[in-house]
């Protein structure tokens, strides 16, 4: 306890504070865990996951391209989700507008304009029969999509989250009665769609929180979050606490996402980096990476069986990694702008994106 | 008592308070080596690799968006 031990200035002579509670001894006491969970860390850190795999089989050539075009929003498409159906799509825009889509045959299926620009969030809900969304409102609003497609959706309006800042991202859990949200107010929070009440509130971020993922279901209720502070942390539902924390990026976090087992996540960052920590190891396990790559990663995800990691990149490329040996196997073009959103389907069979060139398209 | 620059440094102190606390429970986490671990991923991916369309192409006609349908409305 040697830190308890330093002289008592005057200011701490005539105050009752005991020794081990000033802010500098807080301080030292921080730094002190810090470097102790460091050297914890270490100890296990025997091999990289890219030697490891090196017995493992190489992947063939790629054959991947667009195979739809979503064309309609009249400016750049901020976020997308896939419906539990594997064809339905909702986008949403800095235009205020929110699309669904029949990917199969790239028909609009409903179209509702927000009060705001810039809706930087939408979700498809589990069920399939609503859409949740929000942006510069701050808010997060659920619409139940009417099968009359002359229904204004714009009345059946539901305002679920209020937060103090701008909606990042937002997600329903495994149902349709729950929605999780980020926000550029520091926090995520946990929503009752129903009756609009918080349920749960996530304070840990230094930061503008840009992005989450809810662990698969069989892992249990946890969720990542990923903010400006360049940190990823990972939440207890249920108890609001930050189980465990990753600082190893240089900058924003954009993007994070699950790996299919749940025992990883990936990241991608504004420091043109995409990373993959492991929940088990408690550390950063690959960093997917090229001189070459300069420009930030805006969105990240997985192909089904967790071997492939997709990354939309603000050079207006995807670029396409081997998750296990850390090498690039494709690099995809075709949007004439920042990619700004990346999602792969529910089955696997393909993977959307949306840009800031107005347009999503459909990769297989 | 404790006048207005008090006030502050109590905040202050007890964010360093909250920070110690995090730290002390994170210290406590049961860690696997990263052998083990990705061994682990390694394993998943393996076990799923034949099912990924993405890596191991379906027939044509069984994905949706690479069969080459020609939608028509009739006018």
């Amino acid at each position: 306890r040697k830190y308890m031990r330093s002289p008592p200035t005057p200011e701490m002579a005539t105050q009752e504070v005991p020794l081990n509670e000033t802010l500098a001894h807080l301080k030292t006491e921080s730094e002190t865990l810090k470097s102790k969970l460091e050297e914890e860390r270490a100890k296990l850190h025997d091999v990289e996951l890219h030697q490891v795999a090196e017995k493992v089989e190489g992947l063939g050539q790629f054959v991947m391209k667009t195979r739809r075009t979503l064309k309609g929003h009249g400016n750049k498409v901020l976020c997308m989700d896939w419906c539990k159906d594997k064809r339905r799509i909702v986008s949403s825009s800095q235009d205020g507008k929110v699309i669904v889509w029949d990917a199969f045959t790239t028909n609009k299926e409903h179209a509702v304009t927000m009060p705001c620009t810039w809706v930087m969030a939408c979700a498809y809900a589990p069920s399939g029969c609503a859409v949740a969304c929000g942006g510069l409102d701050n808010k997060c609003s659920v619409y139940p999509l009417s099968l009359d497609k002359n229904e204004n959706l714009a009345a059946k309006k539901k305002s679920v989250a209020m937060h103090t800042n701008y909606l990042s991202a937002c997600s329903f859990t495994n149902s349709d009665m729950q929605i999780l949200t980020s926000s550029g107010d520091g926090t995520c929070a946990l929503w009752d769609v129903e009756s609009g009440q918080l349920l749960q509130s996530f304070h840990g971020h230094a930061a503008d929180v840009l992005c989450l993922d809810l662990a698969p279901s069989e892992t249990g209720n946890t969720f990542v979050s990923g903010g400006c502070d360049k940190k990823a942390n990972v939440w207890d539902m249920r108890s609001g606490q930050c189980i465990q924390s990753f600082e190893t990026h240089e900058s924003d976090i954009n993007s994070v996402r699950y790996y299919p087992s749940g025992d990883a996540f990936a990241s991608g960052s504004d420091d043109a980096t995409c990373r993959l920590y492991d929940l088990r190891a408690d550390r950063e396990v690959a960093i997917y990476s090229k001189d070459s790559i300069i420009f930030g990663v805006s969105s990240v995800d997985f192909s089904l069986s967790g071997r492939l990691l997709f990354g939309g990149y603000n050079d207006y490329t995807i670029n396409v990694w081997d998750v296990l040996k850390g090498t690039r196997v494709s690099i995809l073009f075709g949007h004439e702008n920042r990619v700004s959103t990346l999602r792969v389907s529910p089955d696997g069979t393909a993977f959307c994106t949306g840009s800031w060139d107005h347009t999503l398209r459909i990769w297989a | 008592m404790k006048d207005g620059i008090a006030n502050n440094s109590t905040a202050s102190i007890s964010q360093a308070r909250k920070a110690v606390e995090q730290l002390k429970m994170e210290a406590c986490m049961d860690r696997i080596k990263v052998s083990k671990a990705a061994a682990d991923l390694m394993a998943y991916c393996e076990a799923h690799i034949r099912e990924d369309p993405l890596i191991v192409p379906v027939p044509a006609s069984e994905n949706p968006f690479r069969e080459k349908k020609f939608f028509c409305t009739i006018l």
